[in-house]
């Protein structure tokens, strides 16, 4: 399969996130940012240790975690969305010799792109504020949690900006589902909180396995295989999934 | 020879409602072709099955002898194509915008940079290329989305509605960029304006209700037009007189008359010398050929002028 197209429309993406690089980051800093003056530093006396660290450093990964693949998601429903509904820039790469899959794959590999260069950006900004250092080998066994989860979500952001098509029900998912999904998944508090009956339901959620083994990766050093597999297969699934729903509804 | 375009028994289905049905159609190489058809008629649709934006229900269509259901690929190689709906990237700069098409086109740079260049000159956007579309006019964006269909030296170029929405004297420049450009392209273009169809078109087609109603230069529409063709002749005095005296002549179809002028409809144009014969002694003031419209023909045809 040829992917010039997907290039081209990959490095368009990178363009404009180039251009508008310095408001672009100062939105999504701010958000993580906020919450972790909040609770990693105004309620670190009343916190104490979880889990063995101090909650400052507990909450730290998934902040950067929340950030990517929340940026993954918006970039790519929204950007789907717009360009599909409102500039009908979909439709000009269309009636070009490329396929619908080039298009897709390139959408895909953009909302990944932003996630990732969010998170890292945000990871950036908390390792300047806080005292803690990870050492260089988390970092790795971090990032093999991180790429798939962003991926996992740009595929879920492309398949909802491919079937729906008024932003109000774009923004309903992301409160109703999106957001509950990020925060349940042991972002703020140990999975041991929940009760004993719900967490094998939890532990079930992809966001549970990206989110913990994420966390363990880059506060421990230590690989959980059971988790990463989870991440990345949900990933391949939502990629495939994505790239045939778009097929689909392009061709209606 | 192969057609540039060439449907057969197309129709497209949407739901319920039978946007395009039995449309046969039969477009040459090198022709400026125009499909002329009220809102809603089905043109957009029959566009966007020939562009490979969308599939038929049944029937074929072909573009250069490719057919659309299976070799997209290779129409899109030939094709270009100005949407209804302007489809510029707002947030990429004119001269952007074209790169970006260059490349999905599989363009090398080097030959698209001198291409981009000759073409914002020939459009007049050559000034504003670092501007972003939406700082442009109406007819300036138009333009744009015309120069990006030509990037890639399409054999065929489809215009859907070009110059709806645009002010009197924009639309005439986007017509006579469309006559500047054309060469031996085929160009197939849509639109609802009598006027545009007959200014820029060898051929039109005229459809309403997802049907072709008539297909021929307009000429031979109008040729179609009951009536032949329509002579007014104003007297000093005596037109009734001469009134009952033409409606007694064989290749006189109907007469009408108005005050000291009188519309005589010929058969043919060469029984004028028999009337003016007929006219010998009269104080005849002027004599004209009162010319058919297409709007004319567009009535007789469909029983209502054209929809706005
Ligand atoms: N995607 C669609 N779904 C349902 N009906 C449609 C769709 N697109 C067009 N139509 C209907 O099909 C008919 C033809 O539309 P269209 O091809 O856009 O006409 P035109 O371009 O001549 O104005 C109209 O009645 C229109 O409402
Ligand atoms: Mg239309």
């Amino acid at each position: 399969m040829r992917l010039r197209g997907s290039l081209a429309i990959w490095l368009r993406d990178m363009l404009v996130l180039r251009r508008n690089i310095a408001s672009e980051m100062v939105a999504v800093v701010a958000y993580p940012l906020t919450i972790y003056l909040a609770f990693g530093i105004g309620m670190k006396g009343y916190i104490g240790l979880v889990d063995g660290v101090p909650y400052g450093m507990f909450i730290a990964p998934g902040l950067i975690t929340m950030t990517a693949v929340n940026a993954a998601y918006s970039e790519s429903v929204w950007s789907l969305w717009f360009h599909r509904r409102v500039q009908f820039t979909i439709e000009s790469y269309r009636v070009t010799p490329i396929s619908v899959a080039e298009i897709v794959i390139a959408k895909i590999f953009s909302g990944f792109s932003h996630g990732l260069i969010k998170g890292l950006v945000v990871g950036l900004v908390i390792f300047a504020i806080t005292p803690f250092r990870f050492p260089p080998s988390h970092l790795l066994i971090y990032l093999s949690f991180l790429v798939p989860g962003s991926a996992f979500f740009s595929c879920a952001g492309v398949i909802c900006g491919t079937i729906m098509d008024k932003p109000e029900t774009i923004g309903r998912v992301e409160a109703v589902f999106i957001m509950p999904l990020i925060f349940m998944s042991g972002l703020f508090f140990p999975l041991s909180s929940y009760p004993a009956a719900i967490i094998p339901w939890v532990r079930m959620l992809p966001t549970t396995a990206l989110f913990e083994g994420a966390r363990q990766a880059l506060v421990n050093g230590s690989f959980l295989y059971g988790f990463a597999i989870q991440v990345g297969g949900t990933a391949l699934l939502t990629f495939c999934a994505a790239v045939w729903i778009f097929r689909r509804k392009m061709a209606e | 020879m192969i057609s540039a375009i060439q449907t057969q028994s197309l129709a497209k289905q949407y739901g319920s409602l039978l946007a395009l049905s039995e449309f046969t159609l039969d477009v040459a190489r090198g022709s400026i072709f125009g499909l002329l058809g009220p809102n809603g008629a089905g043109k957009t649709t029959l566009i966007r099955i020939l562009t490979t934006l969308m599939r038929q229900t049944s029937g074929e269509a072909f573009i250069e002898g490719l057919d659309t259901r299976n070799q997209g690929r290779e129409i899109r190689r030939l094709i270009g194509v100005v949407p209804q709906e302007n489809s510029l990237d707002r947030y990429l700069t004119a001269r952007e915008n074209l790169e970006l098409h260059a490349r999905l086109h599989g363009m090398e740079s080097k030959r698209y940079r001198k291409r981009i260049d000759e073409l914002l000159e020939l459009m007049g956007l050559a000034g504003r290329q670092k501007d972003f579309p939406d700082t442009y006019s109406g007819g300036m964006q138009r333009r744009l989305v015309v120069t990006r269909a030509l990037l890639h030296e399409p054999k065929l170029l489809f215009l859907d509605e070009p110059t709806t929405g645009l002010d009197p004297q924009s639309r005439r420049a986007v017509w006579d960029y469309i006559r500047s450009i054309a060469g031996d392209m085929t160009i197939f273009l849509t639109t609802h304006y009598l006027e545009e169809a007959e200014q820029l078109c060898d051929r039109i087609a005229i459809m309403d209700h997802g049907r072709l109603i008539a297909l021929g230069s307009t000429q031979e529409l109008k040729d179609r037009l009951t009536g032949g063709t329509v002579y007014e002749i104003v007297f000093g005095a005596g037109a009734e007189h001469y009134a009952v005296i033409l409606r007694g002549m064989a290749c006189v179809l109907g007469i009408q008359v108005a005050g000291q002028t009188v519309s005589v409809g010929l058969e043919r144009w060469e029984c004028l010398s028999e009337v003016i014969a007929a006219l010998n002694g009269a104080e005849v003031r002027r004599i004209s050929l009162k010319e058919r419209t297409l709007e004319d023909v567009f009535i007789s045809l469909t029983g209502t002028g054209v929809r706005e």
